[in-house]
C-alpha cells in the first residue's frame, strides 16, 4: 500500500511532463477559417467602456458575429497571455499586442501571419508602425493606437518666476538644458517643489529619446538584435544628466506608478513629460498649464517616443475568419479605428482616423491644450523613434527598467550601464 | 493491531493526500523536471540541459546577491515579527479597558488586498509622504526609505509586519489564554515582577504555539514577493531582490520558466534547511 | 494605574495600525484627483474628510466589483468548509493513530506547504486546462482545499488531546469517526478557526491563479476586479479605494467577529 503511492506519483508526473511539451515555433495559421457566425473573445488591458463603441459598430456591420471583451489587469497581462497562449488556449481569439513585443510573440508562435494585408498596412499607417509590426519580413499584427509625448508646463509658476514659457511650435522646441534652468528658477521663486518630472521615470519608453537624441542608439544592435549597446557615449551622457536631475533635487525620487501625474496636477512641479491621455486628465487640475513639444539635448536630434498597442490573432483560435474581420475593422477601417479612441484619450494609428482625431486634441482641456494637434502631427511625421525590434526585447525592458531605477536612486550611471550590459548578455544567452 | 490502525488512519488521510498529491506534489515534480531543461527560441523547442540551469544560477552574480538578501531578510524579519506578535499578545491579554477593540484594530490589516497595501505604503514612504511628514513634525531629517540601499529591507519589514503581525498575534493570544488561571495567579502571588513573570512563566508555557508561529512565519516570509514587485522591483541595486521575487520575475515577466523552476528548487531546499534548523533548535531545549 | 497605562498603550498601538486604513476610507470619500493632495504638510485633514461624497461608490455600480465581491466570498467560503473537512480529517489521521509511515506522511504534508504556490501555478494551470476546469468555480476552489499548514496546525492541536478521553469514548461504543466528530472537533474550536482563517486568506488573496485559468466576467474575483479598476496610464484612486472598502468590509467583519471565539480559553471547554 505504501509502496504503491510513490510509484503512482512518478507515473503521473511522467505523464504530466510529457504533456507539457513546448509549442511549435512560428506555426502558420490553420487554413480552416472557422465558422462565419458566432462569438469571438477579445482580451485586453483597458476597461470595457474603451472597446464598447468599436464592438457595437462592428456587430452592427456584421450581424451574426458577437464580440465578448475580457479585461485582464495591466500588470498581469503579459504574463497571463504568455501562459495561456503557450497552452494553446482556444478561448482567446483576438488580443491586444504591445508593439515592441511583436517579434517575441511571433517567434514563439503566438500570432497568426497576416502578411496578405501587407500592402494595405503600408498605405494606411505610418512607416514606423509598419516596421514595428513586422518580424522576419512577415506581418503579424495590425496597429491600433499610436502615442507621443508632450512637455506640460505650469504657467502660474513660470509667470511667478518671471520665465517665458516654451512655445508650442515643434520647430522651436526647448532643450533639456533650458528646461533644467527654468525648472530651477521655478523652484526658487515660482513656488514649486520640483522643477522637472517624467510620467514614467524608470521606463525605457520614456527614456529612450534621451539617449537617442545624443546619438547613443537604441541600446540594442547586431544582426540578430541581441547585442547590448547601452554603454555608448550617448547613453552614458544621457544617463549622467538624468541621474543628476534627481541627485540635485530637480526631480523627486521615490514617487512612482500612477502617483507621478498628480504631482503636476497639484502644482508641485514646473515641467512634466506626459502622454496624450494627460491632455484630458490634467483638465481637472486647479493650476494654469500649457503644452509644448518634447525637448531635445543641445546639439542633439529631436526625437520622440511612439507606438502603442496593436491587435493580433491567436493561432490556436478556431474562428480565424471572424477574428480577422474584427481586427481589420478595428484597424484598417478608418471609422472603426476612430471608434476605438472615442472613450479613451489616445491617438488612433490609422492615418485617416488620425487626421480626423488630431484637431480635437487642441480642445481637450479648453485653451490649455492649444497646440497639441500640431505637435502630434509633426512628431508623428518627423521625430518618432520606435522601440527596437528584437526577440529579446522583454528582457531588455526588464533589465533597463531596473538600471534606470538604480540610476535614479543615485548609482553611478557608467558603472550601472556596465552592469546592465552584463545582465543583458546573461539574459540573452538562452535565446541565442 | 497497528496495521488496522494504519488503514483507518489512511481512510481519514485519503482526501487530503489526494489533494496534496495532485495539486501540489505532482506539479512540483513537474517543476523539478522542467528545471533540467532549457528553451531555445531561435532553435525552437525544449532541450535537455542537465544541471545547466543550476550552474548558470550559481555562477550568476545577481542570483548570489539575491540569496544573500533573502538570508539577511529571513534573519531579521522573523525574530522581529515573532517578538512583536508575542509582546502584543501579552499586552492584549492583560485586563485593560478597550483591549478587545485595540486588538481588533491590529488585526484589520491582514485582509487588505496587496494592491491596496502597496499603495498605502508607497504613500507613507514617499519623500513627501506620511512618514517623512511625521519626522518633519518631530524635527528629524527626511529619510529615503525605499530608495536607499540600506533602508529598503527594514522599510519592507515594517510594511510586512503591519500586514501580518495581527495574524500571528491571534495564535499567540490563544496560546496564552490556554495557561490555566491558577498558574498566572500563582506567579502574581509570588511577587515576581511583570517581566520575570512573562519570561519564566508565560514563555515556557506557550512554547508550542510559539514554535508554530516561528515556523509558519518563516515559511511565509520566504515566499514574499508582492510588495517587492509593486514597490521596489528588487532595487535599489538589488538590495530588496528576494528570491521569490526573482523567481516570479523570471517566470512571469521574462518568461524563462526553466531557470525559474531551478530557482524554485533552490528556494525550497533553502526553506527546508532553515525550517529543519529551527526544528532542531526548538527540540534541543527539551 | 497600571491598567490605565496598559489601556493607553494598547490604544496607541491599535491607532497606529488603523491610521493607514483610515486614510484609505477617507480617500474613498473624496474625488480621485484629491487623493495625493493632502500628504504634506501632514495635517488632520489627511485623515478626515469634511465634505465626503459617495460618487466613487456610485461609480462602482458600473464596475464588476459587486459581482467580484460575491464571487470571492462564495469561493472563499466553499474553500473553508471543504478545506476544514479535509484538513481536519487528515490531522486526525496523523494525530490519533500510531502506524508505520506516519512520520513519512507527515513529512509529505509539511513538504507540500513549503512549495510556493505561485511557482507550481503554471504546470497546475496546464493540468486544469486539460481537465476542462477553466472558467469554473471548481477550478478556483480546488487548489485551496489541501493546505499543508492548516493540517500542521490542526495536528499540533490534536496531539494535545488526552488519550483518556479517547479511551473513554471508545469504551462508550464510539467508532473512530465518532471519536473524531464528537470528541476531537468540539474541543478544537480555536484550532479550527485558525485553520479556517488560513484557508480563507489563501483564497482571498488569490490573484495570479484566477488569471491563469482564465476567469471570465461571470467568475471574476475581487483582487482581479480591483486591479481592473486601474487604468493603463492613470488610476483613479478614489475609485480603487472605494472598491477596496466594498471588497474587504465583509471579511473584516467576519474576522473581527470570529477572533472572539478563536481566543476563548480552552480550559472553558472542559478539557482539564
Amino acid at each position: 500500500m505504501k509502496r504503491l503511492l510513490p510509484a503512482t506519483i512518478v507515473a503521473v508526473a511522467a505523464l504530466v511532463a510529457a504533456c507539457g511539451g513546448s509549442p511549435d515555433a512560428g506555426a502558420p495559421a490553420a487554413a480552416d477559417q472557422g465558422p462565419e457566425t458566432g462569438t469571438i473573445t477579445f482580451t485586453g488591458t483597458d476597461n470595457a467602456e474603451t472597446y464598447q463603441p468599436v464592438i457595437k459598430a462592428f456587430e452592427a456591420k456584421n450581424p451574426g458575429i458577437k464580440v465578448t471583451y475580457t479585461q485582464i489587469p495591466f500588470d498581469q497581462f503579459n504574463a497571463t497571455m504568455q501562459q495561456r497562449l503557450s497552452a494553446k488556449d482556444a478561448g482567446i481569439d483576438v488580443y491586444t499586442v504591445d508593439e515592441p513585443r511583436v517579434s517575441q510573440l511571433a517567434a514563439k508562435g503566438f500570432l497568426t501571419d497576416l502578411s496578405d494585408l501587407d500592402e494595405q498596412v503600408k498605405t494606411k499607417f505610418s512607416a514606423t508602425a509598419y516596421k514595428t509590426n513586422h518580424f522576419r519580413d512577415k506581418l503579424w499584427s495590425l496597429p491600433m493606437w499610436n502615442s507621443t509625448q508632450f512637455l506640460f508646463y505650469n504657467k502660474t509658476a513660470l509667470a511667478k518666476a518671471k520665465v517665458t514659457p516654451p512655445t508650442a511650435d515643434p520647430q522651436q522646441r526647448w532643450t533639456w538644458e533650458q528646461v533644467e534652468a527654468a525648472g530651477r528658477k521655478a523652484m526658487q521663486s515660482g513656488g514649486t517643489k520640483y522643477g522637472l518630472f517624467m510620467e514614467q521615470p524608470e521606463a525605457y519608453y520614456q527614456l529612450q529619446p534621451l539617449a537617442e537624441s545624443l546619438g547613443g542608439g537604441s541600446g540594442i544592435e547586431g544582426d540578430d538584435a541581441l547585442t547590448p549597446a547601452v554603454e555608448t557615449d550617448g547613453w552614458k551622457k544621457a544617463m549622467q544628466w538624468y541621474g543628476a536631475t534627481f541627485a540635485s533635487g530637480l526631480s523627486p525620487r521615490g514617487i512612482g506608478g500612477f502617483q507621478t501625474g498628480p504631482v503636476f496636477a497639484a502644482g508641485d512641479v514646473a515641467f512634466f513629460v506626459g502622454g496624450p491621455w494627460d491632455l484630458k486628465i490634467f483638465g481637472s487640475s486647479k493650476i494654469d498649464w500649457g503644452v509644448a513639444p518634447l525637448p531635445d539635448f543641445q546639439g542633439g536630434k529631436p526625437l520622440t517616443p511612439t507606438g502603442s498597442w496593436s491587435l493580433g490573432i491567436n493561432p490556436a483560435s478556431k474562428q480565424q475568419g471572424m477574428a480577422r474581420k474584427f481586427v481589420e475593422f478595428a484597424t484598417l477601417d478608418a471609422a472603426g479605428n476612430l471608434a476605438t479612441t472615442s472613450t479613451t484619450t489616445i491617438i488612433p494609428a490609422n492615418l485617416d482616423a488620425q487626421k480626423q482625431y488630431t484637431p480635437q486634441m487642441d480642445g481637450f482641456s479648453g485653451t490649455k491644450t492649444a497646440g497639441a494637434a500640431a505637435i502630434t502631427t509633426y512628431e508623428s511625421e518627423h521625430t518618432a523613434v520606435s522601440r527596437p525590434v528584437s526577440v529579446g526585447y522583454i528582457q531588455f525592458e526588464e533589465v533597463m527598467g531596473k538600471a534606470f531605477a538604480d540610476i535614479r536612486n543615485g548609482t553611478d550611471p557608467a558603472a550601472r550601464l556596465q552592469e546592465a550590459t552584463r545582465q543583458l548578455t546573461d539574459a540573452w544567452k538562452s535565446i541565442k | 493491531m497497528r496495521q488496522r490502525q494504519g488503514l483507518i488512519a489512511l481512510a481519514f488521510l485519503a482526501p487530503a493526500l489526494v489533494c496534496l498529491a495532485v495539486l501540489r506534489i505532482v506539479p512540483a515534480i513537474s517543476a523539478v523536471v522542467e528545471s533540467f531543461y532549457t528553451e531555445s527560441l531561435l532553435r525552437g523547442g525544449r532541450v535537455f540541459a542537465g544541471l545547466g540551469n543550476y550552474t548558470d544560477l550559481l555562477s550568476n552574480k545577481d542570483f548570489r546577491q539575491s540569496v544573500g538578501v533573502t538570508l539577511l531578510f529571513t534573519v531579521l524579519v522573523n525574530p522581529i515579527q515573532v517578538v512583536v506578535s508575542f509582546l502584543l499578545a501579552v499586552l492584549f491579554t492583560q485586563r485593560a479597558a478597550g483591549a478587545r477593540l485595540w486588538r481588533t484594530l491590529v488585526i484589520l490589516p491582514i485582509a487588505t488586498p496587496p494592491a491596496v497595501s502597496a499603495v498605502i505604503w508607497s504613500v507613507i514612504y514617499r519623500p513627501d509622504g506620511l512618514a517623512n511628514g511625521v519626522l518633519e513634525r518631530l524635527g528629524l531629517p527626511a529619510q529615503p526609505f525605499l530608495t536607499s540601499p540600506s533602508q529598503v529591507l527594514p522599510s519592507l519589514i515594517v510594511l510586512l509586519s503591519w500586514i501580518g503581525v495581527g495574524y500571528w498575534m491571534l495564535f499567540l493570544i490563544a496560546g496564552i489564554q490556554e495557561i490555566p488561571a491558577e498558574v498566572r495567579e500563582a506567579a502574581l502571588l509570588d511577587g515576581a515582577g511583570p517581566w520575570r513573570r512573562m519570561v519564566s512563566v508565560v514563555l515556557p508555557l506557550v512554547r508550542r504555539p510559539l514554535a508554530f508561529v516561528l515556523v509558519a512565519d518563516t515559511v511565509s516570509n520566504l515566499l514574499v514577493f508582492a510588495p517587492v514587485q509593486i514597490l521596489t522591483k528588487g532595487g535599489p541595486n538589488g538590495n530588496s531582490n528576494l528570491l521569490m521575487y526573482d523567481v516570479y520575475s523570471r517566470a512571469y515577466a521574462i518568461g524563462d520558466i526553466h531557470v525559474a523552476q531551478a530557482e524554485v528548487v533552490i528556494l525550497v531546499a533553502l526553506t527546508l534547511a532553515i525550517v529543519a534548523g529551527q526544528f532542531r533548535l526548538l527540540r534541543g531545549d527539551q | 494605574m497600571k491598567r490605565v497605562s496598559l489601556s493607553v498603550l494598547g490604544g496607541l498601538v491599535g491607532l497606529l495600525f488603523f491610521l493607514p486604513l483610515l486614510w484609505v476610507v477617507t480617500n474613498s470619500l473624496r474625488p480621485g484627483s484629491e487623493t495625493f493632495a493632502n500628504l504634506s504638510p501632514l495635517s488632520w485633514q489627511t485623515f478626515v474628510e469634511l465634505r465626503p461624497t459617495v460618487t466613487n461608490y456610485a461609480s462602482l455600480l458600473d464596475s464588476a466589483i459587486g459581482r467580484a465581491t460575491l464571487n470571492s466570498i462564495l469561493v472563499s467560503a466553499a474553500t473553508v468548509v471543504l478545506g476544514l473537512a479535509i484538513c481536519a480529517s487528515a490531522a486526525f489521521g496523523l494525530a490519533a493513530f500510531e502506524f508505520r509511515g506516519r512520520g513519512l506522511l507527515f513529512g509529505v504534508v509539511v513538504l507540500s506547504f513549503l512549495v510556493p504556490f505561485d511557482a507550481i501555478a503554471i504546470p497546475l494551470s496546464t493540468m486544469f486546462r486539460d481537465w476542462h476546469l477553466t472558467n469554473t468555480f471548481a477550478g478556483l476552489v480546488l487548489p485551496g482545499i489541501g493546505n499543508g499548514m492548516a493540517i500542521f496546525l490542526l495536528r499540533q492541536f490534536f496531539l494535545g488531546i488526552p488519550a483518556e478521553l479517547v479511551e473513554a469514548g471508545r469504551l462508550d461504543g464510539l467508532g473512530w469517526f465518532g471519536v473524531f466528530r464528537w470528541i476531537y472537533l468540539p474541543l478544537s474550536k480555536p484550532a479550527l478557526i485558525g485553520a479556517g482563517l488560513m484557508l480563507f486568506l489563501f483564497q482571498w488573496q488569490a490573484y495570479v491563479w484566477p488569471l491563469l485559468i482564465g476567469t471570465d466576467a461571470k467568475h471574476i474575483l475581487g483582487p482581479v476586479a480591483l486591479s481592473n479598476l486601474q487604468g493603463q496610464n492613470f488610476t483613479d484612486y478614489g475609485l480603487v479605494f472605494a472598491g477596496a472598502v466594498v471588497l474587504t468590509v465583509i471579511p473584516l467583519v467576519v474576522i473581527a467577529g470570529f477572533q472572539r471565539y478563536f481566543v476563548q480559553s480552552v480550559s472553558s471547554t472542559g478539557l482539564k
